[in-house]
């Protein structure tokens, strides 16, 4: 743990990645600087065969950089990407033979038709893969406008294209950036279980999203990074602080209040516009109460609360300064 | 695009030979009817104007007509067949699906080549096509094109186009842009031509130099095939034998595409190309 680094951060410190599946694509101290900005900061990222793991982090973070990385698009100023235990930049086409990835913009020729286009990515993808097309589309809900041309699709039938291509390769590592990106709420459910029943298959999916209540729905672990950084992963349990559980305190002398709790042992301390939020057992509320009062702040409420993944990656992706000072 | 640029070229040879051959009989109509003073000579120029239009001219005028138009014509397919791919985004889509860079390029630049040989096909036939139409018209016995020396102009014509292909790819791949690749190659292919044919012009010396560009090498090629052309160009002094010009299109069609190549290979392929 960093001691500089604000108490409520360094209780997200990146955790040990517990090895339980085959290993299908790893990151060892990923960087990408374009001139005097880096993108991406020493990254390790891990995915195994059955899990999906999300990568979260708001725009500008280096969620697609990254996936550029991983995909050889861009050639990372230090570090290594191993996709199916090959190193991306030695054998990026047999590592790549095994991978299916959706970028963030879908981009097919706009002259061909949806099912053509399918069948130009299964020609760079081998035998069997041509088969595949007209099940895809039929799975992906396009197969009555296979035959329509790319340029007349909407954004979220686009978006359909871009996870069926991915799947053309029976590939052992999916990625998908953004895959929900102009979907319907209806389509944004398919595409969750689609999600779930690619890991039901046994591969492995990096999933790159800004909808948070998609990500806590289908993945298995979460990855957030912020400026290039890993700043926190683990399972969404591990992530929430096992559900989240903290106290919303309602009370006008902040930084005594935030004392006496320190007193108390309660490290995880977050000032508020209006209070503070205090990372706690539920069964403390009487107690904390009980201090509060005894000093003379009186707090207008005391609510327990469980924090949910959009709540964690406010907290981790907020400007620093907001966050309170570390005890002295 | 691909389809409607071979019509062009079909549409244009003919078109070309009907306008030149409607407009220098006009002029000489004229000219024999006194309607017009004829300058010193004009008579015969126009008469020898009208004898390059015969199907047995065609391996020179015909082959220089396809020359011209499919230079420019070629330019911008070949930056918009490059171009178009980064500013869909495709490139990017085949790369993510595990194409090579190289693979890539290499199937681009054998589509494009493969695409020159049958625009190149179908200019020459299509001059062939208008020399009979024009001597049709005219009313005068044709004699039959002499099939051999139209196949060697069209195998030169094919050979001078290659390097404009290879730098209008990679003006293509370095800009990442169709429009931009057909302005720059465009621009380039116009000013190295125009400065080539000044300099010669004020200085015949200057052809030591200029005889290493593009253009004056393209011309030599051409009009080394046999029988070529009986029009004098005072734009020929000069130029260069036969031999160097081959060597020289072939080292400018190489260092083009290795240097597209070394491009795209060391570029990073992010969300805007």
């Amino acid at each position: 743990m960093n001691p500089a680094q604000p108490a409520i951060l360094r209780s997200y410190a990146p955790a040990v990645i517990v090895q339980q599946h085959e290993v299908v694509l790893r990151t060892k101290q990923l960087v990408k600087r374009f001139g005097s900005i880096t993108a991406v900061d020493g990254l390790d990222v891990e995915v195994g065969r059955g899990e999906v793991v999300g990568l979260l982090g708001p725009n500008g973070a280096g969620k697609s950089t990254t996936i550029g990385m991983v995909l050889g698009l861009i050639t990372p100023t230090a570090g290594t990407a191993e996709v199916l235990g090959r190193d991306i930049r030695v054998r990026r086409e047999d590592a790549l033979a095994g991978v299916g990835a959706m970028l963030e913009v879908t981009s097919f020729y706009p002259y061909l038709s949806g099912r053509d286009n399918l069948a130009a990515v299964a020609l760079l993808r081998g035998a069997g893969a041509l088969a595949r097309v007209d099940p895809l589309l039929a799975r992906l809900g396009l197969a009555q406008r296979g035959e329509s041309k790319f340029r007349t699709y909407s954004l979220g039938m686009r978006q359909r294209l871009g996870i069926a291509s991915t799947l053309l390769a029976d590939p052992a590592l999916v990625i998908l950036d953004e895959p929900a990106n102009g979907l319907d709420p209806a389509g944004q459910r398919e595409i969750r279980e689609l999600i779930r029943e690619l890991a039901g298959e046994n591969r492995g999916v990096l999933l790159a999203s800004h909808l948070l209540h998609e990500v806590e729905q289908v993945c298995d672990r979460v990855l957030v990074i912020k400026k290039g950084k890993l700043i926190a992963s683990g399972t969404i349990a591990e992530v929430t602080r096992g559900g989240g559980n903290y106290f919303e305190i309602v009370v006008d002398d902040r930084p005594r209040a935030a004392e006496i709790l320190r007193g108390l042992g309660i490290t995880e301390i977050r000032e508020t516009p209006t209070g503070l939020d205090v990372v706690a057992d539920p069964k403390r509320g009487a107690e904390i109460n009980r201090a509060l009062a005894s000093a003379a702040l009186y707090a207008s409420a005391i609510v327990p609360r469980a924090s949910s993944l959009e709540d964690v990656f406010m907290e981790l992706t907020e400007p620093e300064a907001s966050t309170a000072p570390p005890p002295s | 695009m691909p389809l409607l640029m071979l019509l062009i070229i079909v549409l244009a040879a003919v078109g070309i030979y009907l306008l030149i051959y409607l407009s220098v009989q006009a002029q000489l109509q004229a000219v024999r009817t006194g309607a017009i003073p004829s300058p010193p000579g004009g008579e015969q120029a126009m008469s020898q104007t009208l004898r390059e239009l015969r199907p047995d001219r065609v391996q020179g005028f015909g082959v220089q007509i396809v020359s011209g138009l499919g230079s420019l014509m070629l330019i911008v397919f070949a930056a918009s067949h490059i171009g178009t791919e980064f500013g869909w985004g495709t490139f990017r889509t085949l790369l993510a699906h595990g194409a090579g860079r190289g693979a890539f390029l290499g199937a681009k630049v054998l589509s494009l080549a493969l695409y020159a040989a049958v625009f190149v096909f179908l200019g020459v036939v299509a001059a062939m096509l208008g020399s009979y139409i024009v001597t049709a018209i005219s009313g005068e016995a044709a004699s039959g094109p002499d099939v051999g020396a139209i196949a060697d102009a069209g195998r030169r014509l094919y050979y001078t186009l290659l390097p404009y292909m290879a730098l209008a790819t990679l003006i293509a791949v370095w800009s990442r842009s169709a429009g931009a690749g057909i302005a720059a190659g465009l621009v380039l292919y116009f000013t190295e031509g125009l400065v080539a044919q000044l300099l010669v012009s004020f200085n015949r010396d200057y052809a030591n130099i200029v005889n290493y560009g593009l253009s004056r090498n393209a011309g030599a090629l051409i009009r080394g095939a046999a029988g070529t052309t009986t029009i004098q160009d005072p734009s020929a002094v000069g130029l260069p034998d036969q031999g160097q010009a081959a060597l020289i299109l072939g080292a400018y069609t190489v260092v083009f595409l290795a240097l597209a190549y070394w491009r795209l290979r060391s570029r990073d392929v992010t969300v805007g190309g």
